[in-house]
């Protein structure tokens, strides 16, 4: 960084200084054109010893004076603006590295500063938001496998309770079956009681209409008779 | 033993009876009276109809028994019925039966069959029942149609069933 300011700030220096090596004769003297011509006019005029007219017919003179007409160069600035350039410029550069390049140096330097502290702050920042990330996913992980684990136990708990049900429902209906069988068999047995007793009683009906027809009044007093002799035979 | 208000009306029953010495004429007529109350639950139901007046209870007591029964057992029926206590006459003839035999210290022997017993077997059958208990027992028949044929004797808590319908019911009992 440093060298980098210091190639910036000596270039234009080197740039000014070859301007000034290779500044051309003819415009040396950095005059105006009329400067030019009343310089060379002054000196021709005092070479020829105050007389104007010979001077000005002097060919000699003329092309001095037709070189004041010639352009100037495109390049190389005037003497004096380089002198005035230049101090000015030496002046600026001076006050420059005194005062302004300290003061550039110290805003760069607070610059890099902040940026630097700023980076770390970043740097910091992305390290805590890496930790809370990373505190993130592990609890994201724990609540995944927390749920996980609910939902297994859940499932386990809802499988329990199929086969509960499932356990009684089957349970139950062997009950049934078992009862429905007992019921059958005892139906089954009422029924044959019933057509027994129905039977019998269809039979005793018809001894018992015999058994009045046959019980005149000889053979009631032969039972009661007979009933006597048992009561009498029997002691006890 | 007895309800009280039942053995108190036999006992003045039975005093009433003996009182106008014609005790066993007056027991029989009462006993044969109860027996028909217990067969015929309409007539029994009549005499205990609240709703029919007293008198008029009275009166057919005494339609039923003028001229067949003794004045006193007519008038002790009549005094029974009177007091609203139809119901309860069989089971105070039965405590009066069993009082007045007690008095001659005997038993009372229910003798149910189908036909009426003549004297001879009443006779024949107290001294078997006397030789089986030991017991001087006094026989009342009641005829009882349902017993078919043969003899039902109760002795207090003691049967001794010789009758036809026991014979069928165990034929029906065998047939199960």
């Amino acid at each position: 960084m440093n060298n980098r300011r210091t190639r910036l700030l000596v270039a234009p220096l080197f740039a000014l200084l070859g301007l000034v090596a290779f500044a051309g004769p003819a415009s040396a003297s950095g005059e105006s054109v009329g400067a030019c011509m009343a310089h060379h006019l002054d000196e021709a005029v005092e070479a020829n010893h105050g007389d104007l007219h010979e001077t000005l017919e002097d060919h000699h003179v003329q092309d001095e004076l037709e070189k004041c007409f010639e352009a100037p160069s495109p390049i190389l600035p005037e003497l004096n603006e380089v002198i005035w350039g230049g101090s000015a410029f030496l002046i600026l550069f001076v006050l420059m590295v005194k005062k302004g390049f300290p003061a550039v140096k110290g805003a760069m330097d607070a610059r890099a500063e902040k940026i630097r502290s700023d980076l770390d702050a970043a740097e910091q920042a992305r390290t805590d938001a890496q930790s809370v990330q990373a505190d993130y996913e592990a609890r994201l992980a724990d609540s995944k496998s927390e749920a996980s684990r609910l939902i297994d136990e859940a499932r386990g708990a809802a499988d329990q309770v199929k086969a509960d049900l499932m356990a009684r429902h089957e349970a139950e209906l062997a009950d049934l079956r078992t009862r429905a069988a007992a019921d059958i068999e005892s139906s089954r047995a009422q029924a044959i009681a019933d057509l027994r007793a129905e039977v019998a009683g269809i039979a005793l009906g018809a001894a018992e209409r015999v058994v009045q027809s046959s019980l005149d009044a000889e053979v009631q007093g032969r039972l009661i008779d007979a009933y006597i002799d048992e009561v009498a035979g029997s002691n006890g | 033993m007895a309800d009280p208000m039942v053995s108190g009306y036999a006992d003045a029953l039975f005093a009433v009876a003996a009182a106008e010495g014609d005790l066993a004429t007056v027991e029989d007529e009462l006993f044969r009276f109860a027996q028909a109350l217990r067969s015929d639950g309409e007539l029994s139901s009549t005499l205990a109809d609240q709703s029919v007046p007293v008198s008029r209870r009275q009166q057919v007591v005494e339609d039923l028994l003028g001229g067949k029964a003794s004045a006193t057992t007519t008038a002790l029926i009549s005094m029974v019925v009177g007091a609203g206590r139809t119901a309860e006459l069989p089971a105070i003839v039965d405590a009066l039966v069993e009082r007045s035999a007690a008095s001659r210290n005997k038993a009372v022997a229910t003798v149910r069959s189908a036909v009426d017993l003549t004297a001879d077997q009443r006779d024949r059958l107290a001294a078997a029942i006397n030789t089986r208990t030991g017991k001087a027992v006094e026989i009342k028949v009641v005829i009882d149609p349902t017993v078919l044929g043969g003899v039902v004797t109760e002795i207090g808590d003691d049967i001794i069933d010789g009758s036809v319908r026991r014979r069928l019911n165990q034929l029906r009992e065998s047939f199960r």
